[in-house]
């Protein structure tokens, strides 16, 4: 047991060390991080406690829905838990750099099992724990529960954490003696994006507008057809389901029984996982320590491409797309967010193809225009969040491998200028993309198509300046996974930005496009007044944009070539 | 063909570098002595243009670092004590970046990456990921891309740490085969024997100061320490206090 208390030690004192900070960044941050969690939190718990009151409130068949929605939350949990431990438990287990040191001192076997499960289980279960509350606390107050549920729930809870980790674990331990960890680890992130990526797609395409529109449901039978939950296939689920739904719905009959159940399972888990852990860990340690390797893009098809599109660049400039092109193609926590992208540019289109326009009480071409112009924005502000995903990155994952430009004989605005064409390019046909599909969908005019192209493509410069202009500013060359990178306060500052940027353009155009279109609709002519209005406003848009797009990159240039710690 | 005049670097109120004067002629393999953190490290750097002085300069061949680092470095080859690198990319592929970096004529890229690999002994490894190498390989494909550019002047930070006997011994020959061809090499270390070994010139620092700098006699001559080894000659310019009786404390 001092072994386990000794190996937590270092993990307790860095937590408490970092809730010491006082850098005024981490605390904006913090406080921004909690803001942000209590309303999302606030959210989650208006909704269910929503739901559930309508539920309570339908005869019969309201438990019946109610008891559902739980199985369905905790069968959500449980898939959340046991992916989220086995990303965690291959990291803790068999990548964290710590481990050389303590399997090369005399620390015994079940000493590192118990600390590294209790690692697994804290890092991956603390998020679901905390957003689980508002979820059981809507339970609890819209079926007017005292203190003995929430001891169940207590009760419940710890169980179903320690039957997630071990599942989690176990199944780690399991492929990490077929696989590299490193490898699995990129699958598993692959899958779990993947899976989220499938289900989102899928929840759209349903179109859950429908469920409250009448007109959808002509029988009873339908309705209770589209409502069927899945069974649960996860019986540890359906014991915590059971010992819960058993005190709201049955009064206290079966919980007792379904808890014993869920703490028997958890405990008995816990130490076959031990014995499983003592066989296989030392071998499956061994395996993880292999590297990996990169087949497509070694392939020479992909080099000669490269070199063919590459050839009118000068040797540096060359040299340094090339190698981040490599880097991108090569590293999973990067490239797998282009499926994330992907999933977002199906969705937004697929939700200009089901609008009811002609459901309007307005004239169609009126509103087409009008969805158009505020698709500007939305697509301004889809472009921001694609950029600090991977235009804000950009310095950043020169890591510490930043010492080989700064040494080289390369002119820093070379090296900047070379990462913003790369992304500028990657950002102009994804907007251009979705401004010409949407357009298109929407049916629209040639003069709102023509205002929106250019606009976007303006805002491009702008964004794609701010986004490298601000990585250079905040760079973060220690950070071990490059997708954290946009979520630390330069991040924020660049999104802040961006917002303000795009805003200010739409804000500054929509006085103009308006008479436009207002004159094309009533099909009379502009007046000089209103010629004069339009000219200044466009030229304050150009003017700021040509601002946007230099000064960041001004700014970031000077701020890295003054840079000394990295 | 290196010239250090007055060069000073403060973090804050700690001034790592304190007005250092130092010349190294061209052919010449410099080495650069002291205790930890007297300001080895921080000196190299602001000789590979990675940091700033807060004043002085460093010139090396005529060029300031600080006023035509391009310049400057176009001549220089840098190899650092802590050998980071891209490790989603193969040591050719690396080595191919360098060359670019380093606008090595691409009719000579190809050659001069296969001539560095057989060098190194690194060959076999050329089509490899760097993330799976060992810290040694690391150093020997760094030390690689150091000379692929066919530098004048060398700054190297701890060559020797990760390698093996092999490969210092080959690293040895590569330093001294340079200075023949009168390239300037200036090279920190903590192994004594190695600098006593290789090193035409001797420069200690202490502090942030330069307190020493000569051959080994005249190191010796400097010291007082006639006829001991660079190891003494080093404890007594540093004042390092003699360890004999702490070191029986340690013992079980």
């Amino acid at each position: 047991m001092n072994q386990v208390v000794c190996l937590l030690y270092p993990k307790i004192i860095g937590f408490k060390n970092r809730l010491s900070i006082r850098d005024r960044s981490v605390i904006i941050k913090l406080t921004l991080g909690i803001t942000l969690g209590l309303c999302f939190w606030a959210g989650i718990f208006a909704v269910f406690y929503r739901v559930l009151v309508y539920l309570k409130g339908i005869e019969a068949l309201g438990d019946i829905l109610a008891a559902k929605l739980l199985s369905m939350v905790f069968i959500t949990f449980l898939s959340l838990l046991i992916f989220s431990n086995i990303i965690t438990a291959l990291s803790a287990f068999f990548m964290s750099e710590e481990l050389q040191l303590i399997i090369s001192s005399p620390v015994d076997g079940a000493s590192l099992y118990v600390t590294k499960l209790l690692e697994t289980m804290v890092n991956s279960s603390w998020m679901v724990l905390l957003f689980s509350l508002p979820v059981f606390l809507s339970y609890g107050i819209a079926y007017q529960q005292h203190i003995p549920y929430y001891c169940v729930l207590i009760g419940t809870m710890l169980p179903f954490i320690i039957i997630g980790a071990v599942l989690g674990t176990g199944i780690a331990l399991g492929l990490t003696l077929v696989f590299p960890a490193k490898r699995i680890k990129d699958i598993m992130i692959l899958l779990s994006l993947i899976l989220g990526i499938a289900l989102y797609c899928l929840f759209r395409y349903v179109q859950p507008e429908k469920l409250v529109d009448p007109e959808s449901f002509r029988t009873v039978v339908e309705y209770f057809a589209s409502i069927e939950a899945p069974t649960s296939a996860f019986r540890r689920s359906q014991w915590a389901t059971d010992a819960i739904a058993a005190l709201i719905f049955r009064g206290h009959d079966g919980a007792l029984f379904n808890l014993l159940l869920l703490w028997s399972t958890g405990l008995a888990g816990m130490v076959l996982l031990q014995r499983l852990f003592g066989k296989v860990y030392f071998e499956a340690w061994t395996k993880s320590q292999e590297a990996s390797s990169a087949k497509l893009t070694r392939h020479t098809v992909v080099k000669r491409m490269l070199d063919r599109v590459l050839t009118r660049l000068t040797p540096s400039s060359r040299a340094i797309v090339t190698k981040d092109l490599y880097c991108f193609m090569r590293d999973s926590s990067q490239w797998s967010q282009l499926l994330v992208l992907s999933a977002i540019i199906f969705i937004y289109l697929y939700n200009f193809s089901v609008l009811p326009l002609e459901k309007s009480p307005f004239p169609t071409i009126y509103l087409q225009n009008f969805i158009s112009f505020l698709n500007l924005g939305l697509a301004g502000f889809t472009l921001a969040a694609v950029a600090v995903r991977f235009a804000f990155p950009a310095i950043s994952i020169e890591g510490e491998s930043f010492w080989i430009i700064k040494a080289a004989p390369l002119d820093l605005r070379r090296f900047m200028w070379c990462k913003f064409w790369l992304n500028f390019v990657f950002l102009l046909v994804l907007a251009e993309g979705l401004i010409i599909c949407s357009n298109y969908l929407l049916r629209v005019g040639s003069f709102m198509m023509l205002v929106s192209t250019i606009t976007i493509a303006l805002m491009t410069f702008g964004i794609t300046s701010l986004s490298i202009g601000c990585g250079a500013v905040y760079p973060r060359f220690d950070v071990e996974n490059k997708a954290q990178i946009p979520t630390g306060f330069g991040g924020l500052i660049y999104m802040i930005l961006a917002i303000v940027f795009i805003g200010m353009v739409i804000v500054l155009e929509a006085g103009p496009v308006y008479m436009v279109l207002m004159a094309q609709l009533r099909r009379t002519s502009l007046q000089t007044i209103q010629w004069i209005e339009i000219i200044i406003s466009f030229a304050a848009v150009a003017a700021i944009n040509v601002f946007v797009f230099y000064l960041p990159m001004k700014i970031g240039i000077r701020k890295l070539s003054v840079l000394e710690k990295y | 063909m290196i010239k250090l005049s007055h060069l000073t670097k403060c973090f804050n109120a700690l001034v790592a570098v304190n007005d250092v004067c130092l010349e190294v002629t061209p052919g010449e393999l410099f080495g650069f002595l002291g205790p930890n953190g007297a300001g080895k490290t921080t000196t190299i750097r602001i000789m590979a243009g990675l940091i700033q002085p807060s004043s002085g300069s460093a010139v090396i061949d005529s060029w300031d670092i600080a006023r035509n680092p391009v310049a400057a470095k176009r001549i220089t080859g840098f190899i650092p004590d802590r050998p980071y690198l891209y490790g989603k990319l193969t040591a050719q592929e690396f080595l191919r970046f360098i060359s670019g970096l380093y606008q090595v004529p691409p009719e000579d890229t190809e050659g001069r990456i296969a001539q560095l690999l057989e060098l190194f002994n690194l060959t076999p490894w050329a089509g490899e990921l760097i993330e799976g190498f060992s810290h040694g390989m690391k150093q020997r494909l760094v030390m690689s891309s150091a000379l692929i550019h066919k530098p004048r002047v060398l700054i190297v930070d701890e060559p020797m740490v990760g390698l093996d006997p092999a490969g210092v011994k080959l690293v040895k020959r590569i330093f001294r085969g340079l200075c023949e061809a009168g390239v300037t090499v200036f090279m920190s270390t903590h192994t004594l024997e190695i600098a006593e070994e290789m090193c035409d010139r001797i420069g200690i620092i202490q502090d942030g100061r330069l307190i020493a700098v000569g051959n080994i006699k005249e190191l010796k001559e400097m010291s007082g320490a006639v006829g001991k080894r660079l190891e003494e000659i080093f404890f007594k310019l540093t004042g390092a206090e003699d360890l004999g009786e702490l070191v029986e404390t340690l013992r079980p």
